[in-house]
């Protein structure tokens, strides 16, 4: 557990040692996909491929995805429902699932489960919004609580200790 | 990692340069966490395919499905089942059957659609009804599988099997007393027939109060005898315009009246037509009530048909219960048409929702068996060990694409057990109405027993022949399980022995002792277990020669008593019945005597009126020559 946390620590401290308020909150945007959605899920796997390989915070994806979470079990009964209606419901677009059904690759997707196609779509319509208040609160954290926080001594032991390393996302 | 870090937004923050958009110190950890991935999916493989087939099986068969162990050779396209074992719903602690290998060559293109295709399948080493070491019954099982399970155990639950008591046949005690009036069905048929011929009197005499076509009838009769004495010359072009433009209106009224006249003499013939079947149902229930009075006064039944149920019914239902299931499930799994189908979908932490899939595109169905030449040995010593060969084809989840499918199966080789099997199977799923047709025959197959709790034993079938047969069209379903057995054996229990030993003329023991005898005489039993009609709610009937043989030793030994008790109860419901009866039919025929005649004749009345009308107009607006005045058609 240890090597793995430290393997973390490291890959943190060299993908992302450089995040902006900017960079966190594409990152949590990107991570709440992974909490949104049900994460085992090819598009889950894209979506991590490509916070690795874009230059986005990745602990900001592994908040969003924590963060985000229960938020995604709340609201499988809105996905249900979405879903439901863009698979059975829309005509227009039963041509669309049936190709993506048929298609090789593409069918693994899941995409004809009304919870992954509703969280999906639900994903991609709140993605910039997400980005936005991310950034906000992210931008608001440093100005605020963090120069507050910086000077006890509490905060300078943690910075001193690992759990440190998964607040830097929030430096500049 | 130790230091104070720099505070956000102090001035001496470094200037700021332009963040790239690519990480390419990430690409390797990403290409390693990809082949991680891959591998980790190669070497879980086995164990997903084991767990899938495992989870879809145990879905479909509504009981738990074990896999021992999985083998993916994914290059080759095979894949190797051991160890696989299928529980019966019904019987937990049995399995359905228990395959020692199962080898498939399946088609790998269609894997990265999620379709499984198979090529060819060899079954190996196939065992039925075995033990299980634990209970193969599930918690939650599939939401298919429990609505199916559902509906059919509703089916059973509704079915009553008549009970057969031996209990006071002797004495024969009847007590006419016992039986209640308002427990009668036939008065009650009787007070609705009265509620229901008052209700279309009210009716009918109000729609012809409401219609009131006496005047209307006179005032168009007189209309008439004013035509025909009509003198066109006399009259002028004016005066005949005038005339037949009255006449067309009147004519036009006594049309529209005769429509509705006609309307209410059809109402009034499908009312009496009601009404005649409601009275002829009284015979049905009187036999009804007669059950029900037998019933109360402990009196079993001396007929074959009554007997066999009670003997047999449970049976029957038990071992056509899967049966429907089975059809049932082959419609839900093998569905016609090609229209996009809901699933509940995959059992996960988060919610399952519905999963749809669309075979409207599709080059392959969501699972397809194309040709399956399978050698079935089933080893050991039961009586089925032997070889089989079977032949499958085109079993697929949307037959609207691959057709119709077959199965053919035929012992080639027997070890032990049954001589000869033959199965044919074809479902044909392309299109509605569903055609399904399966027959198995079994010869030298080990028969259940069956508990004779009336008589205080076991019949125990022994070896003999299984046919079974079902033919399903549409809703409807016909299906037959025939038992027959020449090794039968009866086993008494040492008690009823015993009790018999002592039992006083006329007493239950005694009769039970009566009827032992008379069934340990048989050497051969047949049981014929038939279920028909619509699959919502089909109707079972069984019969057998143990039945027959009952009723006739009862007959010999008691039948006096027990006619002379039937007529007392029999009486009984004639005597408690008749008023009610006689007052319903008396309602039904005074009804019919009087408002049908009369609505009928002003029907042709009605009819004779528009004629006599239309020919006169025509009379007077032709002339000779085949001139028409004006007003005339």
């Amino acid at each position: 557990m240890y090597a793995l946390i430290k393997l973390i620590q490291s890959l943190v401290k060299a993908l992302n040692s450089e995040g902006t308020p900017g960079q966190v909150a594409v990152g949590m945007a990107m991570g709440s996909a992974l909490g949104l959605t049900p994460v085992a899920n090819i598009h889950n796997i894209l979506i991590l491929g490509a916070a690795m390989v874009l230059n986005v915070s990745l602990p900001g994806v592994f908040l969003g995805w924590a963060l985000f979470l229960p938020l995604g079990f709340a609201l499988d009964p809105v996905f249900d429902e979405v879903g439901r209606a863009l698979l059975l419901d829309t005509p227009a677009l039963s041509g669309l699932f049936s190709t993506i059904y048929n298609t090789p690759v593409l069918a693994l997707s899941n995409l004809n489960n009304s919870i992954v196609l509703g969280s999906l779509v639900g994903w991609v319509v709140l993605f910039f919004p997400i980005f936005l208040l991310c950034r906000g609160l992210v931008t608001l954290y440093r100005r605020t609580v963090y120069q507050r926080l910086r000077h006890m001594k509490v905060f300078k032991a943690v910075q001193a200790s690992k759990v440190y390393n998964w607040y830097k996302m929030f430096r500049p | 990692m130790t230091g104070t870090p720099e505070a956000p937004g102090t001035a001496q923050e470094p200037p700021k340069k332009r963040s790239k958009i690519f990480r390419w110190r990430a690409i390797v950890p990403l290409v390693l966490l990809v082949i991680l991935l891959v591998v980790g999916w190669i070497l879980l493989l086995d164990t997903l395919v084991e767990r899938g087939v495992e989870k879809a099986a145990t879905a479909i068969v509504g009981a738990k499905v074990d896999v021992e162990e999985a083998d993916v050779q994914l290059d080759e396209g095979a894949v190797v089942l051991r160890g696989l074992q299928v529980t019966n719903p019904d019987q937990p602690m049995k399995n359905l059957f228990e395959a020692r290998e199962i080898v498939a060559n399946l088609r790998v293109g269609p894997l990265l659609e999620k379709k499984v295709v198979v090529e060819t399948l060899a079954v190996r080493d196939v065992r039925f009804g075995t033990d299980r070491t634990e209970s193969g019954a599930i918690d939650n099982p599939s939401p298919e599988s429990r609505r199916l399970w559902r509906e059919v155990n509703a089916w059973a639950d509704q079915i009553r099997i008549p009970p057969f008591s031996l209990e006071g046949i002797g004495r024969a005690v009847v007590n006419v007393d016992a039986i209640s009036p308002d427990s009668l069905a036939t008065l009650a048929h009787a007070r609705a027939a009265v509620a229901l011929a008052d209700s279309m009197r009210t009716t009918w005499e109000q729609r012809i109060q409401a219609l009131d076509p006496r005047p209307q009838i006179d005032s168009a009769q007189a209309l008439v005898v004013r035509l025909q004495n009509a003198n066109p010359a006399q009259l002028g072009i004016q005066g005949v315009t005038q005339l037949v433009t009255t006449s067309r209106s009147t004519l036009e009224n006594v049309t529209q009246l005769k429509d509705r006249i006609a309307s209410l003499d059809d109402q009034v013939r499908d009312g009496v037509g009601d009404l005649r079947s409601y009275v002829q149902e009284f015979e049905a229930t009187k036999d009804a009530d007669l059950a029900y009075a037998r019933r109360l006064l402990n009196i079993p039944s001396l007929d074959a048909p009554s007997v066999s149920p009670a003997l047999f019914g449970e049976t029957a239902v038990a071992w056509l219960k899967p049966v429907l299931y089975w059809v049932k499930a082959a419609e839900e799994y093998l569905p016609p048409g090609l229209d996009p189908r809901r699933r509940s979908g995959p059992k996960r932490a988060r919610a399952s929702g519905t999963t749809v899939q669309f075979p409207g595109r599709a080059t392959y169905p969501k699972f397809l068996l194309e040709h399956g030449e399978a050698q079935l040995a089933i080893g050991g010593e039961g009586v089925a060990a032997g070889n089989y060969a079977a032949l499958l084809q085109g079993l697929s989840s949307a037959p609207a694409m691959t057709g119709p499918m077959r199965i053919f199966a035929e012992r080639t080789e027997a070890a032990e057990g049954p001589r000869q099997l033959r199965l044919s199977a074809l479902l044909d799923h392309g299109q509605q109405p569903i055609r399904d047709s399966v027959a198995l025959f079994l010869a030298g197959v080990s028969l259940p027993s069956v508990d004779l709790g009336a008589f205080g034993g076991t019949l125990n079938l022994g070896t003999g022949t299984s046919d079974f047969s079902l033919a399903r069209n549409g809703d409807q379903i016909a299906a037959r399980l025939f038992w027959s057995s020449r090794s039968i054996q009866w086993e008494r229990s040492a008690a009823e022995a015993a009790a018999a030993a002592n039992a006083e003329i006329g007493s239950t023991a005694w009769a039970k002792d009566l009827l032992w005898r008379t069934l340990a005489g048989l050497n051969q039993v047949d049981v014929d277990m038939k279920l028909s009609g619509s699959l919502d709610r089909p109707a079972v009937s069984v019969s057998t020669n143990i039945a027959q043989a009952i009723a006739q030793s009862l007959r010999r030994a008691l039948g006096e008593e027990i006619d002379r008790a039937e007529q007392r109860i029999r009486a009984e419901v004639d005597r408690l019945v008749a008023d009610g009866v006689q007052r319903a039919q008396a309602a039904v025929s005074q009804l019919i005597a009087e408002l049908p005649p009369e609505v009928a004749a002003f029907n042709t009345e009605i009819g004779q009126v528009e004629q006599l009308l239309q020919d006169e107009i025509g009379k007077l607006t032709r002339l000779p020559g085949g001139i028409r005045l004006p007003g005339g058609r």
